[in-house]
């Protein structure tokens, strides 16, 4: 998906709510991030356009609270809980992704494949 | 005091329990905020501790359970035993029947004691039976669970949370007992009636006394709903199965003050009539075993129906007298109340029942006090006066668990609060050292909670700092900081370092250790040269900046300890001369002084300077760093101790949390450690300038002048100045951070959308003035980011004379480099722009050029140097820094300013935070930023990151 900077983003998104999973002293999604402003958008083996700097699910973790809840790997992050996620640098998605006081995290994530999406959101 | 404002706040802001257990005095003193561990007692509270609500729903339901039981009982049908009930129509007559019924079951079978096992087991069954029954059908049930819901909701209150969590204390209190309340129709029915709570369940433990059915309702319905502590009456609940054998126990026996009143009262002879018979034999028993009592509390009620209720007697009476106490609690609950023979027992009996030599009485009692002192001020100053204290202080030494926790929680709340005379008279009676020993001694966590909570309250008052220091600081380390920060003296080879806990004990010794940090250069002298705290603290922070854990308070304490500690470590620690250093003036990092001044004066001087800088920063890199490197002194053996405060390594370690945390507190202290190891002109301070630079620090400081929060920005900006001791530094901060530094002040009268403090506008002046100086590249900077107009508009209507002060210090330095000058007329200033505005208050400005000797001078001397000669010349750093403390201070001061609001701020202040953040990163991405490193790669970060 890409973007003409500074013009507003067309993406079908589906919404998925993460609630975080008590691990030891952490709360944890069950997924790894990649990408943001301030890394190599070349390096990201899930985007398209390969300039896009957005934050990409790398990893979810067999089982976890972002598998329950429908989080594939490769899948964009576009906003967490509200906040955008499209032009934020990586540490800053990590941050806004691991709140210690909030218990669930709502995602809208946008997939090459929608129809397989909500396909896998239903069942 | 500063502190106290916030505990008061503490209160407001706990609606919930969590809230109260985090109670925060902060007193700030020094750069420390000194927040009260938990005033707020409640035991449920403490449990709770960080996820507060979470544990409070659980709590709820607990009760709600209970309650459900509780009506079954009532609902039981009870025989008028040829009791009249006052009120047979409603529940509550039905209710009085119970009781009266039971009374003289119990009075009649006392002696017996199979019967009072059968009793016990008939309870049992109505309440099964009743259980299903009446549940759905009866409407006073549905009501009455209604009630429990509503007095949950009352919890919110500040009042009724208090109660709340003692209820739940009594509850773990005795686990064993739990069962009874089951069992116990009789309980149950009282806490019915009461519908508000305790009361009733206290009531109950009174009740059978009650003679008149009617009395007992009234007694129920008098209960104010705020007094109850539900927690108690859960406590009734599981003493309830001893009520009908207990009955006779009464609670005369037990407190004979509580007795005596009673028979003053009109309606007491009655209930002491009844009682009388019932009396006898019980009563004996519990004088004669009250250890055998509470062994057998420890047991399963109904395995044990036989001794249960001898036994339980002594408690019983106990509870009984706290419950009267209940009722005592507020005014408007004893106006309410209208049977003149019930009254709880007033605040100078439930002192003398701390002497009572039962020791559940005692304990009761205490906690019964630890109840009543909950946010109440003025209850609190009557147990002084009325010496419980001494008392209070002098049960920490009893060898009963049950007994000194009590005590202790006690203590920690009149401990809490604005009034010092508090914590005076516990110092007085020296609880201080019987807190200690007792902290040495026991292993039960709650009760270290409640010692260093209590301890972490009595430290937010300036002279009690040094006495806390004299007897509890080794031990405090040895305990608690060392253990639970994961240190270890000697590392094992083979275990893994172990991770810090962020234990509330660890919270709260870290916080009170924060607070007397603050007490001068002695107490710095004494927590450096603790052994193993320095140390101990350090791995602390670097676990917390391993597993990106850095919000919470235990960090914040520790850095803030970090902070104070590294105050005048250039002037403090013992042999800090040889380091002095004074080929360092020459050395490319910083300017002499005298070549400084001369620079100063001549302009051309200045910019040769400049050009010479050009020269050999961005030439000879290479020789830069291998100078930078080699000057760092090779150590023969590791550091340890204080010596780890100042080492370059601690650099990265601050830079971690600037970056990660969004703490506000710890932000500021991170910077406010920084900016401490950078003033002074000595060795390390010189190492540490430079590994800022080379840890990038630089930028990761710049964009924190972003931040929402004032402190922050007030932090950063004075660390900055320090740091521009360094020639590099001042260079690249000159080139890169101008814009942000100009775009935190103010435009004229017009505040920026920040709305920053004097304090910090002055602050921001004076690093402007800083960096500027000697530096007419950095001046070209000053004036390419739009600042003049800004400064002009400053000083000429700043209501702030300090504000203007510094502005035209500012001005005069830019005016002064007259290659500029040029420039400036171009756009249309001229020279009576750059005049300091003629006012009283600068008056000596004018002619404060001749003062910048010292300007090279590290900034915290030059500060204390200012405040003696009270002399206006100097750099207007003096502003902010009263008596040289200014890292420290400041801290103080914006406490003050926010007295009215701190309590609250540690938990509000992250919201604004996320925004900071967000922009933060724009800057990074969008600006040249990282041109502020030396070295130009920045690290690239994590492709990938769990979470």
């Amino acid at each position: 998906m890409s973007f003409i900077p500074g013009q507003p983003v067309t993406a079908v998104v589906q919404r998925i709510e993460i609630r975080k999973l008590q691990h030891g002293e952490h709360l944890i999604l069950g997924f790894s991030i990649g990408g943001g402003i301030d890394q190599d958008p070349g390096q990201n083996p899930f985007s398209e356009d390969k300039s896009d700097k957005g934050i990409y699910v790398t990893r979810v973790t067999p089982g976890g609270p972002a598998e329950v809840a429908g989080l594939m790997m490769g899948d964009k992050v576009m906003q967490v809980n509200g906040w955008d996620m499209t032009m934020v640098t990586h540490d800053q998605a990590r941050k806004r992704l691991t709140k210690k006081d909030e218990d669930i995290v709502r995602l809208l994530v946008t997939r090459k494949s929608l129809e397989q999406a909500v396909r896998h959101s239903m069942m | 005091m500063p502190a106290e404002v916030k505990q008061e706040q503490s209160p407001s802001n706990q609606t919930s329990l969590a809230m109260m257990q985090e109670p925060q005095e902060m007193v700030e003193e020094t750069v420390t905020i000194e927040e009260d561990p938990g005033t707020p007692t409640s035991h449920v509270s403490v449990v709770t501790s960080d996820d507060g609500t979470t544990r409070r729903t659980e709590t709820k339901v607990t009760k709600m359970v209970k309650t459900v039981t509780t009506r079954t009982v009532r609902q039981v049908p009870l025989g008028p035993d040829g009791l009249p009930l006052p009120e047979g129509s409603s529940p509550l007559g039905s209710y009085t029947d119970s009781i009266d019924r039971r009374y003289l079951k119990s009075g009649e079978r006392y002696i017996t004691t199979p019967q009072a096992t059968s009793t016990l087991t008939r309870s049992y069954n109505n309440y099964n039976d009743s259980y299903t029954d009446t549940l759905p059908t009866d409407a006073g049930g549905s009501q009455y669970g209604g009630r429990h819901y509503g007095l949950h909701d009352g919890y919110g209150i500040g009042d009724v949370t208090d109660n709340y969590g003692s209820l739940s204390r009594g509850v773990n209190f005795r686990p064993p007992r739990y069962p009874y309340a089951m069992a116990n129709s009789y309980r149950t029915e009282n806490s019915y009636g009461t519908l508000p709570i305790r009361k009733d369940d206290y009531g109950h433990v009174a009740q059978p006394q009650v003679p008149m059915g009617s009395s007992s309702v009234d007694l129920n319905r008098s209960q104010p709903e705020r007094f109850q502590p539900e927690p108690y009456g859960l406590e009734d609940d599981h003493r309830s199965l001893g009520p009908e054998e207990e009955e006779p126990y009464d609670l005369d026996p037990d407190y004979s003050t509580a007795s005596r009143r009673q028979g003053t009262l009109p309606g007491t002879n009655r209930g002491r009539t009844v009682r009388e018979p019932l009396r006898d034999g019980p009563r004996v028993r519990g004088y004669e075993d009250p250890i055998e009592a509470e062994l057998v509390d420890e047991r399963h009620p109904y395995s044990h129906g036989m001794y249960a209720a001898p036994l339980a007697q002594p408690e019983r009476g106990s509870m009984a007298s706290l419950d009267r106490l209940a009722g005592r609690r507020s005014p408007s609950i004893d106006s309410i109340r209208k049977d003149p023979r019930w009254r709880d027992p007033d605040l100078q009996e439930v002192i003398a029942m701390l002497g009572h030599p039962i020791d559940p009485v005692k304990s009761n009692a205490a906690a019964y006090l630890q109840h009543l002192c909950y946010e109440n001020d003025k209850i609190k100053k009557d147990v002084r006066q009325l010496k419980g204290i001494p008392v209070l202080a002098g049960l920490l030494d009893h060898p009963k668990a049950e007994v000194h926790r009590k005590a202790c929680g006690a203590l920690r709340n009149i401990s809490y609060g604005k009034d010092h005379d508090n914590k005076v008279a516990i110092k007085n009676c020296d609880g201080i050292p019987a807190l200690i020993r007792l902290l040495r001694k026991t292993n039960d966590m709650e009760v270290r909670e409640l010692i260093t909570g209590t301890l972490w309250n009595l430290s937010s008052y300036e002279p009690l700092k040094m006495v806390i220091i004299n007897h509890g600081l080794q031990t405090m380390t040895n305990e608690v900081i060392i253990p639970h920060s994961g240190w270890e003296y000697e590392p094992n080879e083979d275990s893994k370092p172990r991770d810090a806990e962020w234990t509330t004990v660890f919270k709260n010794t870290s916080g009170c250790l924060r607070n007397v940090s603050s007490d001068g250069a002695e107490a710095r002298r004494r927590l450096r040269e603790c052994d193993g705290l320095v140390d101990a603290l350090l791995h602390a922070l670097q676990s917390a900046v391993g597993k990106k854990d850095m919000d919470n308070k235990s960090v914040e304490n520790c850095v803030c300890i970090m902070r104070n500690l590294s105050y005048h470590v250039h002037k403090e620690i013992p042999g800090a001369e040889k380091f002095t250093d004074p080929s360092a003036m020459q050395a490319p990092g910083s300017v002499g002084p005298q070549r400084k001044k001369k620079d100063d004066a001549g302009c051309f001087g200045g910019k040769k300077a400049k050009e010479e800088w050009f020269n050999q920063g961005r030439k000879n890199v290479e020789n830069d760093k291998s100078y930078d490197t080699l000057d760092l002194p090779k150590r023969t053996e590791p550091t340890k101790g204080f010596e780890l405060l100042y080492q370059p390594e601690v650099v990265r370690l601050y830079l971690s949390l600037l970056t990660e945390s969004q703490n506000y507190n710890t932000l500021e202290a991170a910077a406010g450690a920084l900016q401490n190891l950078s003033a002074g002109q000595w060795t390390w301070s010189n190492y540490i300038r430079a590994t800022v630079r080379k840890e990038k620090g630089l930028p990761i400081l710049v964009e924190l002048l972003r931040s929402d929060a004032d402190k922050v920005v007030r932090a950063v900006a004075i660390a900055l100045r320090n740091l521009s001791i360094d020639r590099r530094n001042k260079d690249l901060i000159g080139s890169y951070a101008m814009r942000d530094l100009v775009s935190n002040l103010p435009s004229g009268q017009q505040r920026p959308a920040k709305n920053l403090e004097e304090d910090t506008v002055v602050a921001i002046l004076n690093t402007i003035h800083e960096i500027v100086t000697d530096s007419s590249e950095n001046a070209r900077s000053l004036i390419q980011a739009q600042a003049i107009e800004k400064l002009v508009a400053i000083n000429k209507t700043s209501q702030s004379p300090r504000e203007n002060k510094a502005a035209s210090h500012v001005l005069q330095t830019v005016w002064s480099y007259k290659d500029l000058r040029n420039a400036l007329t171009k756009e249309g200033w001229n020279k009576s722009h750059f005049q300091p505005t003629v006012s009283g208050a600068l008056k000596a400005a004018k002619n404060g050029k001749p003062g910048y000797d010292d300007t090279t001078l590290p900034l915290m001397e030059k500060n204390q140097g200012t405040k003696k000669n009270g002399s206006g010349d100097m750099i207007p750093m003096d502003e902010l820094g009263p008596d040289g403390y200014s890292t420290i201070d400041q801290r103080d001061k914006d406490c003050k300013y926010k007295s009215s609001g701190d309590g609250s701020v540690d938990l509000t202040e992250r919201e604004p935070l996320k925004n900071d953040t967000n922009t933060k990163h724009y800057v990074r991405s969008n600006r040249p930023a990282v041109n502020l490193v030396d070295a130009c790669d920045v690290k690239p970060q994590p492709v990938d990151s769990w979470v």
